[in-house]
């Protein structure tokens, strides 16, 4: 047998692969314009009622002198997290249930590039999300320290990593399961409760505080305070440490994630359950 | 496109696939139906040639889309082995992917919200195209397949055929080698789907193609006049022409037309105990005989030959295939039986 013609063996480049879920993605979305505006209203909302629990708690120093700034930021990265968190796994489960699932899986495209095309336009609406609701804090008096904001965006960018690693592990298990997501469900969950997003860390029990630390959202969130306000509270992790842990977290959880998408596809490709749902 | 082995189209050897259960410690997890051991596939053979067409056909679980699926890699078989243009179907994923069209049978893996061109062009990028190669290869191949007019509609307002048309487009993007193309007219009107397979007939000719079709409309698969695999219960049963199988089952009937019932009744009586076959009908003045292996329609009408005057009509008729693979398939349950 001769070898394979380089023709046959080359695969779709991840940019190429990359636009094609982006545009779909964005065509249909946007031809639901009504469904989009209210989606993207229903993130910036929270900024409001947070504007008057923020006159009402005024002064503490677990949060700092400013917690409207304190509660905004928690807002911004957790929008922008979850998106990244639940879109691979939502745009899986929309494939699966509409049956266009195995039309992707035929085309030569590598599987491990398809939970960041899958997941990009979810990551965009999440960070245009992220946007609105730090311009909208500003407008109404919240105080960032503007030079803190490379700092904030790297941050960022790691946290989204992180997020994209737990959804992928999360929808491995969709491709199996068809329906649940435990792992997000979990993962969500003690996220809200645990990372301190409109409260301090601190304010937790010892044992929850502890637990705090296994999520990449704590240091997100709290290092983004400490860059970006000059009074973040008394809960500490600084910028430095928080990028390391985020780094180890994301090698961990990405190398296992697309692992166990990998497996669960040639799972499911022996049992012959791909196309069911 | 050249390929490793451009000669050599679809092979399958003592093909076999079985599903299991899951392991019971990952039924929480595991999404399945399957409660107990499914033999799907049973030691398959067949090869398609370029340029050639081989219409798949078989009731429901005989083992039709599994087949197709372990060739596109959906699927990996349990023993045996299968290849397209030489990769190996298990193995060599990506190029089996750069080689085949796929058609699936369900309409719904359409994008319903994105025109026919933008589905063309989702599928192209996800296969490298792009900038003006990208156009220049959806606008084609939309008219290759007769919906360039409709290029900008939405899918969700097509017609039953259009989509096809256009899940024949998809198929078609890449420049395939091979088209598998799994029940292609499944929900389309009889016209469009004469004309759909007309299509693929022509499109299999003009590219030197090998296409792998199946379908329950046994009339397509005879106009197709093509190759044909009858799968039963995840075995080959035939594995021809369609014409050659007729040759074997099909014993030729011959319905004759008299004047009165009574003459009708009376030349009955005298077939059925001549030997020249099987009157299988009489009714009112209209009588069918299946002819014996060896009996001519001559010797048949020589034996009527004092009633000549009163026969109206002669025809012959063709068994229709249903009831040619019926016959086969009982033949197999049959021999099955003998078997065990």
């Amino acid at each position: 047998m001769t070898t394979a013609t380089a023709e046959h063996t080359a695969r779709a480049p991840i940019s190429s692969v990359a636009s094609a879920f982006l545009r779909m993605d964005s065509i249909e979305d946007i031809s639901y314009p009504m469904s989009l505006l209210l989606g993207e209203l229903g993130t910036i909302a929270p900024v409001l009622i947070y504007y008057f629990v923020g006159q009402l708690v005024g002064d503490n120093p677990e949060v700092g002198d400013d917690y409207f700034t304190f509660a905004v930021i928690g807002l911004c990265v957790s929008a922008v997290l979850q998106s990244a968190l639940s879109g691979f796994g939502g745009s899986l489960q929309r494939a699966q249930n509409r049956g266009t699932f195995e039309t992707l899986l035929v085309e030569p495209v590598p599987w491990v590039f398809l939970p960041f095309a899958m997941n990009l336009w979810r990551v965009i609406l999440g960070l245009i999300g992220g946007v609105l609701i730090f311009g909208l804090g500003y407008l109404l008096g919240a105080n960032y320290v503007f030079s803190g904001i490379p700092q904030f965006l790297a941050l960022l960018a790691f946290g989204i990593l992180a997020s994209m690693g737990v959804g992928i592990l999360s929808a491995s298990l969709m491709v199996l399961a068809k329906r649940s997501q435990p792992i997000l469900t979990l993962y969500g969950l003690a996220s809200s409760l645990l990372a301190g997003a409109l409260f301090s860390v601190d304010q937790l029990p010892p044992f929850l505080q502890t637990l705090s630390w296994a999520i990449p959202h704590t240091y997100v969130i709290n290092a983004a305070r400490e860059v970006l306000m000059t009074d973040p509270g008394t809960f500490s992790i600084g910028f430095g440490p928080a990028m390391l842990a985020l780094a180890i977290f994301n090698i961990v959880v990405f190398g296992t994630g697309l692992w166990l998408f990998a497996r669960s596809l040639q799972y499911a490709r022996k049992m012959g359950m791909l196309s069911g749902y | 496109m050249t390929g490793r082995h451009e000669s050599v189209g679809v092979n399958v050897e003592n093909l076999t696939k079985t599903y299991y259960p899951s392991p019971a410690w990952m039924k929480f997890l595991v999404r399945s139906n399957i409660k107990q051991e499914v033999v799907a596939l049973d030691g398959i053979s067949f090869s398609v040639k370029p340029g050639e067409i081989c219409a798949v056909v078989g009731p429901n679980g005989a083992g039709k889309t599994t087949t197709f699926r372990i060739l596109v890699g959906l699927t990996t078989s349990t023993s045996g082995h299968a290849s397209i243009m030489g990769y190996d179907c298990n193995t060599e994923s990506v190029a089996i992917r750069r080689v085949v069209g796929w058609m699936p049978a369900e309409d719904r893996s359409l994008i319903m919200r994105l025109s026919c061109a933008e589905n063309l062009r989702f599928h192209g990028r996800l296969q490298g195209l792009k900038g003006e190669e990208l156009n220049k290869r959806v606008h084609e191949t939309l008219h290759k397949v007769g919906i360039g007019h409709a290029a900008e509609s939405s899918v969700f307002a097509l017609s039953a055929g259009m989509k096809a048309r256009l899940q024949l487009a998809r198929a078609l993007l890449s420049d395939p080698r091979v088209l598998i193309l799994d029940e292609p007219t499944g929900s389309v009107d009889p016209v469009a789907s004469h004309e759909l397979l007309n299509l693929i007939i022509s499109i299999v000719e003009e590219q030197g193609i090998a296409a792998l079709i199946s379908s329950h409309r046994l009339e397509e698969i005879e106009a197709l006049h093509s190759h044909a695999i009858l799968l039963d219960k995840g075995r080959i049963r035939y594995d021809g022409d369609l014409d050659s199988l007729r040759g074997q089952l099909d014993r030729p009937t011959l319905e004759l037309e008299f004047v009165s019932d009574h003459t009708a009744a009376s030349a009955a009586a005298e077939l059925d105990v001549s030997g020249l076959g099987e009157v299988v009908l009489q009714e009112a003045n209209l009588l069918q005989l299946v002819l014996s292996p060896d009996t001519s329609v001559g010797t048949v009408l020589d034996r009527l030959a004092p009633r000549l005057a009163e026969i109206v009509h002669v025809r012959e008729l063709q068994t229709p295939l249903r009831d040619l693979l019926a016959q086969m398939y009982a033949r197999g349950e049959a021999r099955k039986e003998e078997e065990s």
